[in-house]
């Protein structure tokens, strides 16, 4: 009989149910996203070939973990604020509280089991689906990289089912310790916005404090190694809290002040974020936090991919050199539109490789000298035979020969000592485009003409200049890219879910204040605008504190990156804000709709 | 003054449910007045149709054919900004279940009609305290309505409603979850407004000692008017008796 009550009393919330459902399948389809990746230690090994990133992900887990405890605790007041009155009613008609305490349990770990599993299930989609398109627009090699690993369904199935375990039993405990009436009335609670000064400045002095320590350990990643990736989660998560515990109340309450605030809605909009401040609190330090994660991440990712085509250009001065190249391939190099080609004759003897020094003074070769300890600041020195002798630099010659050439000494001969050999010659045509990467494909294609007569084309790793040195920089940056940008998404979907469950369940409580507002004469437009500012606060506040944790994070990254971390963000920070802001309009289009109707 | 109309009902049908649906016609016809400065009460049973009555002279909702004029101003087909002008400037109302805001403070509740106009701040302060201490809840307006008892919450409701010196002010059973003593109190209120400020009050109720404190009372029984009862100059009591007789007739 009490079953049947109970799923009526489901059927008749579906809605609020679908809230329920797509959050949690959401941030558990985002936790094993995250885990597939970050415990498959052979992609990890294959595809970055640094440890720290295996640490990073260590502690992104951990971080993971604790937004997956606030999450599940959000999620479960949620639920249990929708089944209070419910089960209220059930003790009224005399149910046994044994009874509703087994009801209680069973539902919130059915929720919680169901959701989970359908989360693995969409997890695995989506981690297949976004890797297959980063790989593709991105032109990323990956190996190891596996939609389905067990051993992370198995963790989020664990933590999940766990984290519901206790809060069914938290539901229990409060559900049955708490008489039947104040179940009845115990949705509309208004919070007193209160200043305490003393606690407050605490909390400020307190969080700032602690942020700056996290900043400074982000910094100093160097010395404090894994230790401080550690300090910085724990200083800036609890600081983050503080300061917008701290600030968020003062702001309102500050606000109220000005004359502003009571005009119009502002005053209804004001008191709106106050009633559900210590929600709003909770809910915005998480979002900061995404927020600089993904954005963090999109930003690395953006930063490593930058690099690649950098560091391939500064590695030669040449895009690729052929040894006898047929007519058909010298007719490709043409319809390259080559800036410089040179052909350099040569002689090959065991351990050396003998040029005419001749050749070279007329045609100097060009290398990339560097400049200071910088990878990618070089300056192009035009070399003849002499000057190549003694530089430092003329590997970079080395390289364009075909394998078993490439470390054999170069030795520039007068014309004499080079007819006198008796090795046959050949020819090493040089050439350099105006931009390598633009010219990819069709490089691709003479490589792979001049293959069919050389089996050394085959590999990229026996040819020397740009094209080969993007191929294998790109395949070695490929997991750092795919991880930052992967990551990016995956934590503002989280992002997403976070804020749109936290407004999304408030819509509900919500219908009745703007049907109230309207009866007492408020036009539309004052009804849309109330919700666009209350929504933008929600929206902008995280913003600026995730910017500034970015700010301070990628200091981590200036470690493992050629270039500076900060070098070209403004793009990432374009795009992110660009969704972002498309993000704010979705979830004010959802919000009006179901508030207005 | 006396007999001036402020609202004229002319000809209301309201008919639940889609052409093609399962229809129910709430409303069959109704004709009345309201003069300035009168206090009308309409009574009925449950289900009779007050709400559905209420509702449309109050522009809540749209009748199915018929016509209401507040002030000489058509309102039936008034939409979006004359339509929440029109509420906000002409008319208030107070509902059984309170409806205030309870996130915010019966100081803040009351102003907001005021505050959605971009009234000034200096002058809300002086109109809000006004009309609270004619109503007797000036010294409750930090509160939060969850901090008030019902009799209280229905008079920042009827505070609120009175704030932008309406022409009409519609009650729908306002008296409904009050005891009987902040019952009594309301209904004072409402006759002390209705005769030193001459606002004209429409109160729908089914309770007898509630539309005793009207000045006539219509009564309406299947979506229709079926009778009337003008009080006169008789004293309260008697037209209390006078009202209980007529249900008894009315009602079988
Ligand atoms: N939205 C609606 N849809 C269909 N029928 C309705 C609706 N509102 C009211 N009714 C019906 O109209 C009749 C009058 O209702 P109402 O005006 O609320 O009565 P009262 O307020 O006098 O108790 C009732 O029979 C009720 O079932
Ligand atoms: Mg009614």
């Amino acid at each position: 009989m009490l079953t049947k009550l109970a799923m009526t009393g489901f059927k008749n919330r579906w809605r609020d149910y679908l809230v329920l459902f797509s959050g949690l399948i959401m941030s558990s389809a985002i936790f094993y996203m995250f885990e597939a990746l970050a415990t498959n230690q052979s992609f990890l090994k294959a595809n970055t070939g640094i440890s720290l990133v295996s640490i990073i992900f260590q502690f992104g887990s951990v971080l993971l973990t604790i937004i997956t405890l606030v999450y599940i605790g959000y999620a479960n007041s949620f639920l249990l604020s929708m089944r209070k009155r419910d089960y209220g009613l059930f003790m009224l008609v005399g149910a046994r509280k044994g009874k509703i305490g087994q009801l209680i349990w069973l539902e919130t770990l059915l929720v919680g089991v169901v959701a989970t599993l359908a989360g693995i299930l969409f997890g695995t989609l989506l981690t297949m689906g976004i890797s297959q398109l980063l790989i593709n627009s991105l032109g990323l090699t990956l190996h190891h990289l596996a939609a389905w690993y067990f051993p992370a369904a198995l963790k989020t199935l664990i933590l999940y089912v766990g984290l519901f375990l206790l809060a069914g039993l938290f539901n229990l405990i409060t559900l049955t310790k708490t008489p039947a009436l104040k179940l009845l009335h115990s949705n509309d609670q208004p919070n007193r916005p209160q200043l305490k000064p003393v606690w407050q400045a605490i909390q400020i002095i307190g969080g700032t404090l602690l942020i700056a320590v996290g900043y400074w350990s982000m910094a100093n990643l160097d010395k404090l190694q894994m230790l401080g990736i550690g300090i910085a989660l724990v200083t800036i998560v609890m600081g983050t809290y503080f300061l917008f515990n701290a600030i968020f109340v003062g702001l309102i309450v500050w606000l109220k002040h000005f004359a502003v605030a009571h005009r119009g809605l502002n005053n209804f909009t004001l008191s709106q974020l106050s009633f559900r401040i210590h929600n709003y609190t909770k809910i915005l330090s998480i979002v900061a936090l995404l927020f600089a994660l993904a954005l963090g991440a999109i930003t690395t990712g953006m930063g490593f991919h930058r690099q690649v085509p950098m560091m391939a250009n500064a590695s030669n001065a040449y895009d690729l050199a052929l040894v006898n190249p047929t007519k058909t391939e010298r007719d490709q190099i043409r319809a390259l539109n080559p800036k410089t080609q040179t052909d350099y004759h040569f002689k090959v003897a065991k351990k050396a490789v003998y040029y005419q020094a001749s050749e070279f003074n007329a045609h100097p070769f060009t290398t990339l000298n560097m400049r200071g300890k910088n990878q990618l600041a070089f300056k192009a020195v035009d070399n003849s035979a002499k000057q190549l002798q003694k530089s430092q630099y003329s590997y970079q010659l080395g390289q364009l020969q075909t394998d078993g050439n490439q470390l054999k000494a170069a030795v520039f001969l007068t014309p004499s000592a080079y007819h006198k050999l008796a090795q046959p010659e050949k020819t090493l045509t040089v050439f350099a485009t105006k931009d390598v990467i633009a010219n990819l494909p069709a490089l691709k294609r003479l490589v792979k003409t001049a293959a069919k007569h050389d089996a050394n084309y085959k590999v990229a790793t026996n040819l020397g200049g740009r094209y080969a040195a993007y191929l294998q920089i790109n395949s070695m940056y490929s997991g750092l890219q795919f991880m930052g940008f992967f990551l990016g998404v995956a934590f503002l979907a989280m992002l997403a879910s976070c804020l749109m469950f936290k407004i999304l369940s408030g819509a509900a409580a919500d219908q009745h204040r703007y049907q109230m507002l309207d009866k007492l004469g408020t036009t539309h437009r004052q009804l849309t605008g109330a919700i666009r500012k209350e929504i933008a606060v929600l929206f902008i506040l995280p913003g600026i504190v995730g910017v500034v944790h970015v700010l301070f994070g990628l200091q981590m990254f200036k470690f493992l990156m050629v270039t500076s971390p900060y070098t070209g963000i403004w793009l990432p920070f374009l795009i992110f804000a660009g969704l972002y802001l498309i993000y704010y309009l979705i979830t004010v289009k959802i919000y009006q709709r179901i508030v207005l109707q | 003054m006396p007999n001036t109309p402020i609202m004229t009902v002319a000809n209301l049908h309201k008919t639940y449910g889609k052409a093609g649906s399962k229809q129910y016609e709430a409303l069959k016809g109704i004709d009345f007045t309201v003069n300035e400065g009168e206090f009308v009460g309409i009574m009925g049973a449950s289900g009779s149709g007050k709400t559905t009555l209420l509702n449309m002279l109050a522009t809540l909702d749209q009748p199915t054919s018929g016509e209401v004029t507040i002030h000489q101003q058509p309102i039936t087909h008034l939409k979006g900004n004359q339509l929440a002008d029109f509420r906000a400037k002409e008319i208030g109302f107070i509902f059984q279940d309170f409806n205030l805001l309870e996130t915010m403070t019966a100081y803040e509740n009351i102003a907001l009609p005021l505050t959605l106009q971009n009234v000034a701040m200096k002058q809300i302060k002086p109109a809000v305290e006004n009309v609270a201490s004619q109503l007797g809840i000036a010294e409750f307006l930090t509160n939060y309505p969850n901090e008030l008892s019902g009799g209280q919450k229905q008079r920042v409701a009827a505070a609120r409603a009175l704030i932008n010196q309406p022409a009409m002010l519609f009650g729908d059973e306002p008296t409904g979850a009050l005891d009987s003593s902040s019952a009594r109190e309301l209904l004072d209120l409402f006759s002390k407004i209705n005769r030193e400020q001459a606002v004209s009050i429409l109160l729908v109720t089914h309770d007898p000692f509630s539309a005793s404190y009207c000045q006539r009372i219509l009564f309406i029984k299947d979506g229709r008017i079926g009778q009337e009862l003008k009080r006169g100059d008789l004293p309260r009591k008697d037209f209390y008796q006078q009202i209980l007789d007529t249900l008894g007739t009315f009602e079988q």
